[in-house]
């Protein structure tokens, strides 16, 4: 069978190299290779675009476009096709990143010898297509696997739904009466099938990780609300296992950027560990306080009187299906990954986790999340930490439902929504749109600083408006959105000079004008 | 006070009559339906105070069902509590869009969901506080 010859693009602007590339063509089979040239890369993207090519040669030193940005321009008009960066003799180095941009191979100018050309061609060729091919696999096989879980632990929820259900008639007595013993049965058939139910749910929150669709909502949290909440909730497991559960708190603990249910999460997942790995007559301890080692972080930690971890095992838990091999334990397993969990959502939100501790004495889990700083959240956007010369607009977006919201969960629904219809509409450079602070009567309320005078105030505005507008349900619920907006006032002090704390000024009249907007809500409503 | 009248949507049998027992031992009323077709019906000729329902159904799913009640004026009005074992990521949102009440994930605690039934039970008995109003 005759093959198809093979569609060359050659992208150089050096005369000479071409010449010399011909010339080692012309010595190939004549139907093999088809050569085609050009001197620039637009030309090259050009004729990427149309398809057909099978492999570029591609010089990294051209008239519009020099060294690793060609091969990503490359890469970006045909990200199917192989490439091979032609490259000079100083610049193997530079060779290699375009390896790694993805380019199949490097050929060094001057020292190609006749037969190396075609057979690294070839080769190339090769290996992108057993590459492709692995990806693809790859990607199926993740995705088959994802969908498995994903499957396997909705199924399990029914037949699990049933147990529930006719274990908790029994032992609320909703059949008759029960003796001490059965009682006491039943509630261990509750027990494992909360247990399994929460396996259920760490399986499902693991395909979310894995698969990128942990949603994650940043908010200004109360830390101490989120203890006292996980506290209380697992009171009842340590008292029923004899363990003294407490916290210790600072009064006054400020308040973090983190997602409050995923906090909440966390903490829960902490302590019944905590407690799973402390004998009766234990102590579990709850702390949090500023971080004394960076002051914009504040840690929280878990501390226990348990059976400890081996200091080579302090990084090993957080890993995935990570289990105790501790055999006095063997009947309480998880899967193994609660703590993988934690690591994740920690990480997501900005903290780091760690533990400490020493076999026999317990262990510390710590963690840190960032405090929650209007001014850390502006000063990126400020230019040499100067007041900008422009002024600077606090936008507040704010829902309402006059006949109140339909339920507790439409209206996180419906923050969430509007939260990402008010993210589309900013300019990442110009405008920050704050992480949610108090949700209070009626209305949900979001603010957004933008560098902004009148003019682009108003078109921010409007934008926004213009958005919520099209929305077909917002009618249909009845809610209304209103947009309005103030000027941060500098003092003449704040505009003087760039300084460090320019940020900080900025965000103490942010705090002013936000705590003057509430107040006013309330006259007002 | 009569007692109020829940319709349950619901394939899996034992589910449906774990319901049914909860839900009578606590004072409510209960009709049953357990595929798409039969939803409509049961609702029109029971008329209740509220449903829950599953999204996973045969003959068209939960969010099939919502759609025609939401269509129908004689029970267009009911509250729908949805109780399923699908992925609340996914489903959650789509089903209050829909004109679901709350979303209730499988296996469903005891008190979570009688909560629920009270809560959307007072807001359509017209029960609900107002708002309330700082006094200037």
């Amino acid at each position: 069978m005759k093959e198809k010859a093979l569609q060359v693009l050659l992208v150089e602007d050096n005369a000479g190299d071409v010449r010399l590339l011909r010339e080692m063509f012309s010595k190939e089979k004549a139907d093999s290779f088809e050569l085609t040239h050009f001197l620039r890369m637009s030309e090259a993207v050009i004729h990427l675009a149309k398809g057909g090519v099978d492999l570029i040669l591609l010089d990294m030193g051209l008239p519009d476009g020099h060294g690793l940005d060609t091969v990503r321009r490359a890469h970006a008009a045909a990200p199917g096709v192989p490439l091979i960066v032609l490259t000079g003799l100083d610049d193997e180095l530079l060779a290699a990143e375009a390896m790694k941009e993805g380019a199949q191979d490097y050929l060094i100018k001057g020292q190609i010898e006749n037969r190396a050309l075609p057979r690294a061609l070839r080769h190339a060729i090769e290996r992108h297509r057993m590459q492709t091919k692995a990806d693809l696999i790859l990607t199926h096989q993740m995705q088959f696997k994802d969908e498995f879980l994903s499957h396997v632990s909705h199924e399990l929820r029914s037949p699990l739904t049933a147990i529930y259900q006719f274990v908790t008639i029994l032992l609320d007595k909703l059949a008759g009466e029960l003796n001490t013993e059965q009682h006491e049965y039943l509630q261990i058939v509750l027990t494992n099938v909360k247990q399994l139910q929460s396996m259920i749910d760490d399986l499902l929150e693991v395909t979310r990780v894995q698969t990128g669709k942990l949603v994650i909502d940043l908010q200004c949290t109360s830390v101490y609300d989120a203890i006292v909440y996980a506290v209380n909730t697992l009171q009842g497991a340590a008292t029923a296992k004899g363990i003294n559960l407490s916290s210790d708190l600072e009064f006054r603990l400020p308040l973090v950027t983190a997602d409050p249910t995923r906090l909440r999460q966390i903490l829960i997942i902490l302590i019944d560990n905590a407690i799973k790995f402390t004998p009766a007559n234990g102590v579990v301890k709850v702390e949090s306080r500023v971080f004394d080692e960076d002051s914009n972080l504040i840690i929280l930690e878990v501390s226990d009187s348990g059976c400890g971890i081996s200091p080579d095992m302090t990084e090993r838990i957080f890993e995935r299906l990570f289990q105790a091999s501790d055999p006095d334990l063997a009947g309480r397993k998880g899967l193994g990954l609660g703590l993988f969990i934690c690591k994740e959502l920690v990480t997501r939100q900005g903290g780091q986790i760690w533990a400490k501790s020493a076999p026999g004495e317990g262990a510390v889990l710590s963690l840190t999340l960032p405090i929650f700083s209007l001014s850390n959240l502006i000063a990126p956007l400020l230019k040499d930490e100067a007041w900008p010369s422009d002024s600077v607009a606090l936008m507040s977006v704010e829902i309402s439902s006059p006949y109140g919201w339909p339920s507790k969960e439409r209206r996180e629904e419906w923050s969430r929504e509007s939260r990402t219809l008010v993210q589309t509409c900013l300019l990442p450079d110009l405008d920050i749109l704050l992480p949610k602070m108090d949700s209070e009567g009626t209305r949900e309320v979001f603010f957004i600083v933008a560098f902004a005078n009148d003019k682009g105030a108003a078109i921010l505005a409007k934008r926004i408006r213009e958005q919520f507008g099209h929305l077909e349900h917002l009618k249909h619920e009845g809610l209304n959105v209103s947009v309005t907006y103030k000027f941060l006032s500098p003092t003449p002090g704040d505009v003087v000079a760039p300084s460090k704390d320019t940020a900080g000024k900025m965000a103490a009249r942010i705090d002013e004008l936000i705590a003057l907007e509430s107040l006013e809500r309330v006259v007002t409503s | 006070m009569s007692k109020k009248k829940i319709l349950i949507i619901e394939d899996d049998p034992h589910v449906r009559l774990g319901y049914h027992v909860r839900l009578k031992a606590n004072n409510y009323d209960t009709f049953f339906a357990a595929d798409a077709l039969t939803s409509m019906t049961e609702a029109l000729k029971h008329q209740p105070d509220l449903i829950i329902l599953d999204l996973g159904l045969p003959a068209g799913d939960g969010f099939v069902v919502m759609e025609r009640l939401k269509a129908n004026t004689y029970v267009a009005t009911i509250p729908i509590i949805v109780v399923s074992g699908r992925d609340p990521s996914a489903n959650r949102q789509r089903a209050l869009r829909a004109g679901a009440k709350a979303f209730l994930q499988k296996p469903v605690d005891n008190d979570e969901l009688l909560a629920a039934i009270r809560q959307c039970l007072d807001e359509t008995n017209g029960l609900r506080q107002p708002e309330l109003i700082p006094q200037a």
